[in-house]
């Protein structure tokens, strides 16, 4: 081997040196981003926590309106987001229905139409639904309003994942 | 209905029934009155949020419209006409402008459709317990705006 072999140009240095730097930051960047990526997938699957709504002791058998908030992940943005039940008593017996309308998702007010009394009713369509949430006939809904998981701890109610009433 | 692309799919499917658009007017400004126009914003980002979760499935919420607070009225104006003629031609029947800003108030009669000015309620001192009631009773009175308007509309259709 002659010296010539062993001499590294000025360019050749700026090159090996640069692609060193390029590819230390190209992984300092793309490594987080994978990271982020997988992390959400890692997440699904994950039971939504029971939150806490409302005493036992101030339900009656009129349905109530609660409101309260759920933490929500949507991909890699985690939010807080506001729900609402309506909740009564009856029979000893705690109901928790969800207030979205199952037609297209507007949020149903009880005994709040003159046409529908005793009923929960949706202002956009016109929907309406029994007390138990039973869709009305010959409104746009076309099945029941949802039913919250639910648990009673030292006198509290606690709701999880509202779901459709098979 | 939100500006994402899988309540698009529902909206597809589900257009005669999705007939009134929100418009969050936000204005910006970066003077001294900085805080203030801050909060203005994330008052109306709030309300708007609300009323889209209220009103789902009849309503659709656009992204804001932003303008600088010297911009003036007349453009603002125009502009607001053009969002206005094009929503309408696309099936929209009824268009909700949703301000805290009190310039709009000056050109109400002028704009098509609906102005609703809500001043802004300082909230981040409030504890979440109060923002929320303080919210929920804005909300309440915006609520029946909305539904005699709906039903106004269908009495005259009938
Ligand atoms: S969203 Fe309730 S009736 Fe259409």
């Amino acid at each position: 081997m002659s010296e010539k072999d062993h001499k590294v140009s000025r360019r050749q240095f700026l090159n090996y040196s640069l692609t060193g730097v390029g590819g230390f930051m190209a992984a300092g960047i793309t490594l987080p981003l994978v990271r982020f990526a997988l992390d959400p997938a890692l997440k699904v699957g994950e039971e939504t926590e029971m939150v806490a709504v409302a005493q036992v002791n101030e339900l009656t058998n009129e349905p109530k309106r609660f409101d309260f908030k759920v933490n929500q992940v949507d991909a890699w943005y985690e939010s807080e987001v506001s729900r609402s039940a309506w909740v009564y008593e009856e029979d000893g017996k705690i109901v928790a229905l969800s207030p979205v309308c199952t037609h297209l998702g507007c949020t149903v007010d009880w005994d709040a139409s003159g046409d529908h009394p005793n009923r929960f009713f949706c202002p956009c369509h016109y929907g309406a639904f029994e007390k138990d949430g039973t869709n009305v006939d010959r409104t746009p809904p076309t099945q029941p309003l949802f039913l919250y998981d639910q648990e009673v701890r030292n006198g509290t109610l606690y709701l999880g994942r509202p779901r459709p009433q098979v | 209905m939100k500006w994402q692309i899988k309540e698009i799919d529902i909206y597809l499917q589900a257009k005669e029934y999705v007939d009134t658009a929100i418009i969050p007017l936000i204005p910006i400004s970066w003077g001294n009155d900085i805080k203030s126009t801050v909060q203005m914003g994330e008052f109306i980002h709030l309300i708007s949020d609300e009323l889209e979760r209220q009103f789902k499935g009849r309503v659709f919420q656009f992204p804001p419209y932003t303008y600088l607070k010297t911009e003036k009225l007349e453009e603002r104006l125009i502009k607001m006409n053009e969002w206005h003629e094009h929503l309408k031609d696309s099936g929209f029947h009824h268009i909700i402008y949703l301000t805290s800003d009190v310039d709009w108030k000056q050109i109400e009669s002028d704009l098509n459709d609906t102005l609703l000015w809500v001043p802004s309620i300082p909230l981040e001192h409030l504890d979440q317990k109060y923002k929320v009631e303080t919210l929920s009773n804005q909300i309440k009175q915006m609520i029946p705006i909305l539904t005699n308007k709906w039903q106004k509309n269908e009495n005259e259709t009938n």
